[in-house]
């Protein structure tokens, strides 16, 4: 992909080559040697030597073969966690804290030396000085200063995380929470030094294809479309059949049975006078969970679109090893807390890309096929798209009079509705909740930028147009697509 | 209590989805649904055993495909 940051091109690095000797069948002989691969002489390339560089590529190889990097303490994990700081590459940035910058003028206002309610700051012939240890980083000085030239500095990861999941150990390193981390993604992202990581299911899959006992069925969320370019699905469906998967599926389609049954679900919760969240986005699902336990009632019993492909594919094929293929990091948390016995593995579109990559198949020219889901079931990889296909389907039915429906387009928005909705003040039938800003499309283990995905995206919504229809014509409201089956 | 099978890449060879299948069979069959959850896991660092990660109340196990049925009657239906 074009404008690759150094830090993406490392992890895509690493997960090629771990997948170019996985498709080799050498892996288990050769992970040691990917380093050395990857980082020759003694020069360095990206930190302070080549020894600390070749570390955090030992770390990350253990991530992309499902391994948590060595130093992490696993008995203090949940099993399901996906998330991990890799500690050797944390560079244990300034804690928050307010510092003057170059911009202080040393002016005669000294606005900041008023504002300061603990006395922290003394104006000097050089410029203001902030006294850290009786600074109680209020900001009042920041917000102060006519020149802007006072900053509050916060650790990206701590910042980029949604839930407060990040602290720091005594050695300032970066350390997760799991029992408050909802494995979004977002530090993994947020990290500048790419210090936080996904672990990986990439190398079974692999096995999985190399095996072949089995059919090995890919299932594609629907944000894959503008992820490789203008390419249509059917040369992306052709491109992963090439890698040695036997079929592809579109989640689409699950989420077209996801709007189907959720519109019937809305319906009993209005009645009884209840509102109802979507349950598509694993982030937002984790969220509740663990941040507001009392909403969980209101949480939609339909499982995801994936886990209903899943099981209308295990209707008709039921021995296939099935994997998710989508954009995001909390899907693998999905699978492995809740699906671990339905769904096989969850890659992310970084995983394929790699993959391709490691056997050379470029995404090409391919006849069409029909399109399986409507322009509905694919709208569930953009923020409203839940809330459209499920308006949809209560318009089909005649139901849809005087719903009150809110998306939650990120986590902030989610945190906030989630908290009205605690105090009793969200007057809604229906609340969507996607937890990356844009959708799926936004999500952390993109290959592309939303800005220039969507524009593709939008031009591939021609399917069919009736969610009622493709689902009953199908055979698809014949799965039991509710939770604990 | 949370029965944790690995899905990592050692034990994928091992046949850890055999295992998987096989320990959810079991878990209905001794109507153990509602005490015992089957969830996966990352890799516990004991590739080197003879057989599937399997960790259940603290203790980590290594079961095997032919073994799973006795591990599963002497380890969590006994429980």
């Amino acid at each position: 992909m074009e404008n690759i940051t150094d830090i993406v091109q490392i992890k895509h690095e690493v997960l090629r080559l771990t997948a170019r000797h996985a498709f080799d069948g050498d892996l288990y002989d050769s992970y040691d040697k990917i380093p050395y691969e990857m980082i020759e002489g003694i020069k360095p390339q990206f930190r302070c030597c080549v020894y600390r560089e070749r570390e955090i590529v030992r770390q990350r190889v253990r991530m992309a073969m499902g391994k948590l990097p060595q130093d992490v303490l696993y008995t203090d994990m949940d099993s399901a966690q996906v998330v991990h700081v890799i500690p050797c590459a944390c560079e244990g940035c300034p804690i928050t804290k307010i510092t003057v910058t170059q911009n202080c003028q040393s002016c005669l206002a000294k606005k900041c030396v008023k504002a300061c309610p603990f006395g922290a700051i003394t104006s000097t012939p050089q410029g203001a000085v902030i006294d850290q240890a009786k600074c109680r980083k209020c900001g009042k000085c920041v917000a102060a200063c006519p020149y802007n030239a006072i900053v509050e500095i916060e650790r990206p990861c701590i910042k980029s995380c949604p839930v407060k999941a990040i602290n720091m150990d005594e050695n300032d390193i970066a350390t997760i929470d799991p029992k408050k981390c909802v494995n979004c993604g977002a530090c993994v992202v947020g990290c500048p030094f790419g210090a936080i990581s996904d672990v990986s299911m990439m190398v079974s899959v692999i096995d999985a294809l190399r095996d072949g006992g089995k059919e090995v069925v890919a299932m594609i969320a629907p944000s894959i479309e503008g992820q490789f370019g203008a390419a249509t699905l059917p040369q992306i469906k052709q491109a992963i059949r090439r890698l040695g998967f036997d079929d592809v599926y579109e989640v689409a389609l699950g989420a077209d049975m996801v709007a189907y049954n959720e519109a019937a679900e809305l319906s009993e919760h209005r009645a009884a006078g209840e509102p109802l969240t979507s349950s598509c986005c694993p982030a937002f699902v984790n969220l509740v969970h663990k941040h507001f336990p009392a909403l969980e009632k209101y949480v939609s019993t339909t499982v995801s679109p994936m886990v209903a492909v899943e099981r209308y594919i295990r209707s008709i094929r039921p021995d296939v090893v099935a994997v998710f293929i989508g954009p995001c990091i909390a899907k693998k948390n999905e699978v492995m807390g809740s699906y671990v016995d339905e769904i096989d593995y969850a890659l992310t579109f970084e995983e394929l890309y790699a993959m391709l990559c490691a056997k050379g198949i470029e995404v090409e020219e391919a006849s069409p096929v029909p399109e399986e889901a409507t322009r509905y079931g694919k709208g569930f990889a953009v923020s409203g798209g839940v809330t459209g296909a499920v308006s949809a389907v209560l318009r089909e039915r005649g139901e849809d009079a005087g719903v009150r429906t809110q998306k939650c387009n990120g986590a902030d928005e989610c945190r906030k509705a989630l908290m009205l909705l605690k105090a009793g003040k969200l007057p809604v039938d229906f609340l969507e909740g996607m937890f990356c800003v844009g959708g799926c499309m936004g999500g952390p283990a993109t290959l592309a930028e939303i800005q220039k995905s969507k524009k593709v995206f939008d031009t591939r919504l021609d399917g069919a147009d009736n969610v009622t229809q493709n689902v009953e014509s199908k055979g698809l409201d014949k799965a039991n697509i509710h939770r604990h089956s | 209590m949370d029965l944790l099978v690995c899905v990592g890449s050692s034990c994928h060879l091992q046949n850890s989805r055999e295992v998987i299948k096989r320990l959810k069979e079991l878990i209905e069959e001794y109507h153990l649904n509602d005490s015992v959850e089957l969830k996966g896991s990352f890799c516990m660092g004991h590739c080197a055993d003879a057989g599937v990660c399997v960790k259940y109340a603290d203790e980590i196990y290594s079961v095997r495909p032919e073994t799973v049925e006795e591990f599963f009657k002497t380890t969590v239906a006994k429980a």
